[in-house]
């Protein structure tokens, strides 16, 4: 018998590209596929020299398409696996990721943002906000759980494997360049200490019985004939995601109350900017926070009533992109009056320093 | 009513089948499900099936089968396989689907001795799209985007896969070239290729020299005679690669 | 004085970086020169490069590329300044900082003469906070595959979160493995703000540096 990769719960000092790994293994995921790029390798590293010790499976593939197919499969044959990714490498992964979603396949990827547009940089950004809501050439049926610390990465790749197999919804733990090499302490954990209950995995081919006797053939296909096959089939996946979005989304609410502005932000960043509007609340400021924790969904019904709630009437994007995030809020806002003013920096990380010195200019 | 013999392998449900009067596919796929029968693993084999006309056999076969995206079948079926083993994955593509956009996916699972069986219709050109020129499309051939035949200094010479993989794969590996116009030996070739993932030995590859009369526009006689003369003349029928004695040719 | 030539290897994050820092400015004002060599070749992100200026205003010769000599910062990881080949051929003190990798410290076959050099110590970093190295045998086991290794640090903590017991407690975990595998331990590596209450407490012969963390100020 195997043993658990994790027994009991215990501090560790890690960087987040191992915690990926640790939590992988914690989730039961039996296999990963992936493809080596920067800044998401040591997943691999740690994955490769762990995954013997726990009966587990790795495949180097010939590059990033292979690697999210490969995962289809694996899931389709009933098995957790995973993959890891960041850049042009999510880009690629788009193709398969939009046949996890045609197909229900609950492939789980870890997505480390790295600078873009093209090679970008191998540093930081959180440009890959588009892509990996809305990649591919559907309608974004995906969750998408940007995490800001450690422990958020070892708790949400464990969460994403539930989510994952509970839905069957491709599922993203969207980190960064940064998040993947800092190191920070957090608390490893088995899940079933937390009583969390593992979600097991079920097979979609390779089903037990005598075909033709015991059941039928299972027939899986992405593609339709005519547009109103297609239509249908969008429609019940609309259906299942809006069902599933209140079970799923998650936000994070501080200092809201008596709020003239509300600084609004995610992953990496959130981080900087509740340093900030408690800082700025210390000095009498008013400001508030209000952090997305899923993207997708996007908790906008919560981002309203925190509007409604506070009275109040300013909005401050801060983010690692030219405005990904403040599309989204545009869109999932639509209909509020209250003006949103942007922190825009590109591949660019932000400190509280610099959220404060915005909020100054602004009220 | 008198219904012609079906393999038990195939699943009746969707017959008669989708394809052309004339495609080769319809014998290709008799063969394998006669092979599948014969071998009896209907209830473990895995059928993967690419885009283009292969993917009208995605309902084909009464097992389990799984549909992907143009030249994802061999990563899809690399990824069942991993996972489960015990399980016979076939992969299903035509040239466009192994030889070009999947290219990279052949010739890596080839290299890595993936235990799949992978059988690719050779049929000179992409069909299901209407013809246009396919990495087989021979030289001098006209199709939809080689409107004046095929220049090979413009587009290069046809791609030859199974000598290819034979260069490259180790000794194990199941490599060989069948025609739909040779059925028994077509047939000899498909259960070697299950047989061989069947005994764990390493990578199986088929291709099926295979007729597209709609997009070649021949009659029965110039389909024949196209496929035999023209066809096997530049790619040579026979087992390039066999742990089951010396290979047939 | 003795010619000292160290080398710190280990686990990625151990803190080998901020063991060589701290080591390179300790012994920069003994009289002779201090070179700092960066060997780090795994994709590195804390690396010396951008304190590079910095120590070398310290007065210490940093051998590896700087921020402006770099290009591409994580996937030009792999490279090694040409200069670090030559780096035993150095006078006075010399620090290899050794990244982390599956060739562990034979990273050192990068620098001529490393295996006939008389002076040279290999020290192996471990911190008990890394999951690879929490317990004695996985610290046995982990030194054993690292290659030569002549010494370990104990450098157990948890960044913010560390405490006193968990120095402690990981040292002795340290401690015991060094006994396993017959090796000194070199010293013990704690920060400033842990010297009261580590004073009192029987840390079994071993020395205690106490250093400074530089290395969250060298992100890529």
């Amino acid at each position: 018998m195997v043993e658990k990769p994790i027994t009991g719960s215990r501090k560790a000092f890690m960087t987040g590209n191992e915690i990926v790994t640790w939590a992988a293994l914690a989730s039961g995921a039996d296999i990963m596929f992936g493809y080596p790029i920067t800044p998401q390798n040591e997943v691999m590293h740690y994955w490769t020299r762990l995954a013997p010790r726990f009966g587990r499976e790795f495949l180097q593939t010939e590059d990033e398409i292979s690697a999210g197919f490969t995962v289809c499969g694996a899931v389709q044959a009933g098995r957790k696996a995973f993959t890891a990714t960041a850049g042009p490498g999510n880009v690629l992964m788009q193709e398969p990721f939009g046949m996890a979603e045609a197909m229900r396949l609950p492939v789980v990827a870890v997505i480390q943002q790295r600078g873009g547009p093209s090679s970008g940089t191998v540093v930081y950004s959180q440009q890959e906000v588009t892509l990996t809501a809305y990649g591919g050439n559907g309608e974004g049926h995906r969750i998408v759980y940007s995490v800001a610390t450690h422990q958020e990465i070892f708790d949400y790749v464990i969460k994403a494997f539930n989510t994952a197999w509970t839905y069957r919804f491709p599922t993203f733990v969207l980190g960064d360049g940064y998040q993947a090499k800092m190191r920070e302490p957090l608390e490893l954990y088995d899940p079933a200490e937390r009583g969390i209950q593992l979600v097991p995995p079920t097979p979609l081919v390779g089903l037990p019985g005598a075909i033709g006797e015991d059941r039928e053939p299972q027939h899986l296909c992405n593609i339709y004939s005519l547009e109103e096959e297609l239509y249908d089939a969008v429609l019940r996946l609309e259906k299942d995601y809006q069902a599933m979005a209140p079970l799923v989304v998650e936000w994070q609410e501080k200092n809201c109350d008596h709020a003239e502005l509300i600084v609004v932000s995610h992953g990496v960043v959130s981080r900087a900017a509740d340093d900030a509007v408690q800082a700025l609340r210390q000095e009498g400021v008013r400001a508030g926070f209000f952090r997305p924790v899923t993207l997708r969904p996007f908790p906008q019904q919560q981002l309203r009533e925190a509007l409604r709630r506070s009275g109040a009437g300013r909005l401050l994007v801060a983010e690692s992109s030219q405005g990904q995030l403040l599309r989204l809020l545009r869109q999932e806002l639509y209909g509020e009056r209250v003006p949103i003013d942007a922190l825009l920096m590109p591949g660019v990380g932000i400190v509280d320093e610099d959220i404060i010195a915005k909020v100054k200019s602004i009220l | 009513m008198i219904q012609p013999a079906m393999p038990k392998s195939w699943y009746a449900p969707t017959k008669p089948h989708k394809f052309c009067p004339g495609c080769g596919h319809g014998i290709a796929l008799k063969a394998l499900g006669e092979a599948i029968d014969e071998l009896n693993i209907q209830n473990r084999t895995v059928f993967g099936c690419d885009i283009g006309c292969s993917l009208l056999a995605w309902n084909f076969f009464a097992v389990d089968s799984t549909q992907t995206h143009h030249g994802r079948t061999t990563p899809v079926m690399v990824g069942i396989k991993r996972s489960r083993p015990d399980l016979l994955c076939v992969g299903y593509m035509g040239d466009g689907g192994g030889y070009s956009i999947g290219s990279q996916h052949l010739l890596n699972s080839a290299i890595r001795d993936e235990k799949v069986t992978l059988i690719l219709i050779n049929n000179t050109n992409y069909a299901m799209t209407g013809g246009q020129l396919a990495p087989t499309t021979l030289p001098g051939q006209k199709t939809e985007t080689t409107p004046y035949g095929r220049d090979v200094t413009k587009t290069g010479y046809p791609t030859k896969g199974p000598e290819m993989l034979a260069a490259i794969t180790a000794d194990g590996a199941y490599i060989a070239r069948a025609t739909v116009a040779k059925y028994r030996q077509l047939r000899t070739f498909m259960k070697r290729a299950l047989q061989n993932q069947m005994e764990g030995n390493g990578f199986s590859f088929l291709e099926v020299l295979s007729t597209c009369p709609t997009n070649w526009r021949t009659n029965a006689a110039q389909t024949w005679d196209f496929l035999e003369d023209q066809m096997e003349a530049y790619f040579p029928v026979g087992e390039l690669k066999s742990p089951f004695g010396k290979g047939e040719k | 004085m003795a010619r000292i030539v160290e080398a710190y290897v280990g686990e990625y994050a151990s803190g080998k970086s901020e063991i060589a820092i701290n080591r390179a400015l300790e012994l920069s004002g003994c009289g002779q020169p201090v070179t700092l060599v960066d060997l780090d070749t795994v994709e590195p992100f804390y690396t010396l490069r951008p304190l590079k200026a910095w120590l070398e205003q310290q007065g210490i010769t940093v051998v590896g590329s700087g921020q402006e000599e770099s290009f591409g910062l994580g996937e030009t990881g792999g490279r090694i300044h040409p200069a670090a080949r030559w780096a035993l051929r150095r006078e006075g003190v010399i620090i290899l900082d050794i990244g982390y990798g599956v060739f562990g410290a034979r990273t050192l076959n990068l620098v001529e003469g490393a295996q006939a050099d008389p002076d040279l110590r290999v020290l192996a970093v471990i911190n008990t906070a890394r999951p690879m190295t929490s317990s004695v045998a996985d610290i046995v086991g982990y030194v054993r595959d690292l290659g030569r290794v002549d010494a370990l640090v104990s450098n157990s903590h948890l960044g913010d979160q560390t405490t006193p017991e968990f120095i402690i407690a990981g040292h002795r975990k340290v401690v015991q493995a060094a006994r396993e595998l017959g090796l000194p331990v070199a010293f013990l590596a704690v920060e400033e703000r842990w010297r009261e209450p580590l004073e009192a407490v029987d840390l079994g012969g071993v020395p205690v540096k106490y250093i400074r963390r530089y290395m969250p100020a060298a992100l890529w």
